[in-house]
């Protein structure tokens, strides 16, 4: 790699860090299709570098998001239990499952839930309620200071069990096709659990990299990160994440939907050409 | 909130402060290591060695190998290191949110945090 490719890979990572921190998903969108499309890079070593840019942009930002009370530490701990589980439950039927058929269906999914994100476009915050008792019980029901607004708005997480069924299928999606899935996180804590966007991205975004760390142990052990590879790529996607975790916070929670909406389209449409055996 | 305040040795924001600082500590450490391997990649390649060490590189998993290159001053080594740190940041993250989530009072999170803490410890050792 040459000194000028190493610098439009940082470049490039620090779109992706930004891209990644204010949507609530990992740069990979970005990153694997500009590492094989612009620098003819091997599709294994992408990935792999892709993986590690997804727990860059997740430790990158959730320093600030953490600090900012823009996560919601239980809801994504709480969650995690089923992104996990359903993590491992994805990997061991990784060799009953067709994968194609999984992208497809993933795909549907992701168009799908960009579909509802349109309907929610001018929305800035989702209806105020009662925590139901599950939610309480859990304590899934808090509030964040919300820069822009300048005032602290309360949330509580509504149909828990539909978020934690979604999220669990996100884990299983995540275990099959090694991806980090972050986009359906983002989709059921804002869709289904109706969190505040801004609190969905935030939490989203603090959860892709247990997901990431706990596939990223296989893709060491396959000799598909490589370090020389990875260098430029998580130095710019950690600049990028720091930088939009100091934006997000300001932004109005519609806004971010803006954000999203592209993000979301773009990964539905490669995961079902993924599946139809086109690109990677 | 719940929870009896005369036992809580641990506030929500001290909680916050703590996760954040292990998160932006983690990734400090693996941006400098990282900086560090690439700036001396510059002067005697990746695969070089600043003290002229010629042994083989090794892959970041064999700890030894990777603390012998260290030692040797070798680029690519301070660049596995980086990612050593970069890959262990969640991990700590959540075995930090255990301990928090104990001193904060919370048992039911301490359980759901270690189960989470359990999965993914078995997920990264049982694969090799």
């Amino acid at each position: 790699m040459t000194l000028g490719a190493d610098g439009a890979i940082f470049a490039i990572s620090i779109g992706a860090g930004l891209v990644g921190a204010l949507a609530g998903v990992g740069g990979g969108i970005l990153i694997v299709p500009a590492l094989t499309l612009l620098f003819g890079i091997d599709i294994r070593l992408a990935i792999g570098a892709s993986i590690v840019s997804v727990i860059a942009t997740s430790s990158g930002a959730a320093a600030a998001y953490v600090r900012d009370r823009m996560t919601d530490m239980r809801v994504g701990m709480f969650l995690e239990l089923a992104t996990t589980t359903g993590a491992v439950v994805g990997a061991l039927l990784a060799a009953v499952v067709a994968p194609a058929f999984l992208y497809v269906l993933l795909g549907l999914v992701l168009l799908g839930s960009a579909v509802m994100q349109v309907l929610r476009l001018g929305e800035e915050m989702p209806p105020e309620v009662e925590p139901s008792g599950l939610a309480a019980r859990l304590r899934l029901a808090s509030s964040y200071p919300d820069a822009r607004l300048g005032r602290e708005v309360p949330y509580a997480a509504r149909r828990v069990p539909l978020g934690f069924v979604l999220m669990w299928g996100a884990g299983v999606v995540s275990g099959l096709l090694g991806i980090g899935s972050g986009a359906l996180k983002v989709v059921a804590m804002d869709g289904a659990m109706r969190l505040p966007m801004k609190v969905s991205s935030a939490t989203s975004n603090f959860m892709i990299g247990v997901t990431a760390a706990a596939s990223a142990g296989i893709y060491l052990g396959r000799g598909d990160v490589d370090p020389t590879l990875v260098a430029p790529v998580a130095l710019g996607v950690l600049a990028g994440a720091m930088l939009g975790a100091r934006l997000l916070p300001r932004m109005a929670n519609r806004h971010v939907r803006w954000v999203f909406l592209p993000v979301l389209v773009v990964i539905g449409i490669q995961t079902l050409l993924r599946g139809f055996g086109v690109g990677s | 909130m719940t929870g009896d305040a005369r036992r809580d040795r641990l506030t929500p924001d001290q909680f916050r402060a703590v996760v954040s600082a292990v998160l932006r500590t983690g990734v400090v450490t693996a941006a400098a290591l990282t900086t560090v391997g690439f700036a001396m990649s510059l002067l005697v390649g990746w695969e070089g060695s600043l003290l002229g060490a010629t042994t083989a590189t090794s892959a970041p998993t064999d700890f030894s190998q990777l603390l012998s290159g260290l030692l040797a001053m070798r680029p690519i080594s301070f660049a596995q290191a980086g990612l050593v740190v970069l890959l262990a940041t969640p991990v700590l993250r959540v075995a930090t949110s255990v301990v928090g989530f104990w001193l904060e009072g919370d048992r039911l999170y301490v359980a759901i945090t270690l189960a989470v803490l359990a999965i993914l410890l078995g997920s990264i050792f049982l694969v090799h």
